[in-house]
C-alpha cells in the first residue's frame, strides 16, 4: 500500500490527465494577445475555477519504491537510497558501483 | 554596398513565411499557440508508478473466484477488539454545532 502522498500524487496526475485538453484550451484564449480582453479574462477566470488538482505543476515524481519526495534520481524513478540498494544488489541494469 | 530598406525585408519573410507555411508574425505578438503546439502531459504522467497487484485489486477484477485477504480480516478484527473495549473510532458529529471542532475553539 502505499503511502498518502504517493495517493495524492497519483490523485493528482488523473485529475492533470482528466482536465489537460480543457484547460489548454482556455489556456490559449487567455494568453492569446489578439484576442478581447474581455474574452481572454473570462477564460481565466474559469481556469481559476479548476480544483488543485487538475494543474500539472502539482505532480511530482516521488520514489516509487519508498514514495520520497527529495533526492529522486529521475533516471530510475527511484531515492537515493533505494537506488544504492538496487544498485548493489545488481537489480538495476547497467550500474555499478565505481572503483579505481 | 547600399542599405536594404526595411519595408522590403519586411516583404521578403513575408514571403518567407507563404512558402515554408508558418505564421507571419512582425509584432512578436502572444498567439498562445505553445499552449497547443506543447503534447499532451497526462497521458505518460499516469504511468508513473508502476501498478502493483494488491489482494484487493485482485478480488475486484472479478475473475471467477477471490482471495481470502488476510491483513484486511486482521485490520477489521481489530477494529472490533477496539470497540468492544471502548476504544473506537468516535461518532460522527451529526451536525456542525456538535463537532468537537467547534467546542474547541471556544
Amino acid at each position: 500500500m502505499p503511502n498518502a502522498r504517493v495517493l495524492r500524487d497519483i490523485k493528482a496526475r488523473h485529475g492533470v490527465n482528466a482536465n489537460e485538453i480543457l484547460r489548454r484550451a482556455y489556456l490559449y484564449v487567455a494568453r492569446n494577445q489578439t484576442l478581447p480582453a474581455q474574452v481572454r479574462f473570462q477564460a481565466q477566470l474559469q481556469l481559476n475555477t479548476f480544483g488543485r488538482y487538475t494543474r500539472p505543476s502539482t505532480v511530482k515524481n516521488r520514489c516509487t519504491e519508498t514514495g520520497r519526495g527529495r533526492g529522486v534520481i529521475s533516471e530510475f524513478g527511484l531515492c537515493r537510497f533505494q537506488f544504492r540498494q538496487k544498485a548493489l544488489a545488481n537489480e538495476l541494469p547497467g550500474v555499478k558501483k565505481a572503483s579505481w | 554596398m547600399a542599405a536594404v530598406a526595411p519595408s522590403r525585408l519586411a516583404a521578403l519573410t513575408r514571403m518567407r513565411c507563404e512558402i515554408f507555411q508558418t505564421s507571419y508574425n512582425p509584432t512578436s505578438v502572444r498567439t498562445g499557440a505553445k499552449y497547443l503546439r506543447a503534447r499532451l502531459r497526462g497521458p505518460s504522467m499516469i504511468n508513473y508508478y508502476p501498478e502493483e497487484l494488491t489482494v484487493a485489486r485482485f478480488n475486484r477484477m472479478g475473475g471467477g473466484f477471490k482471495i481470502q485477504d488476510w491483513d484486511e480480516y486482521e485490520r477489521l478484527a481489530d477494529v472490533e477488539e477496539k470497540k468492544r473495549r471502548g476504544k473506537g473510532a468516535p461518532k460522527k458529529a451529526k451536525s456542525a454545532a456538535e463537532s468537537r471542532r467547534m467546542s474547541r475553539k471556544r
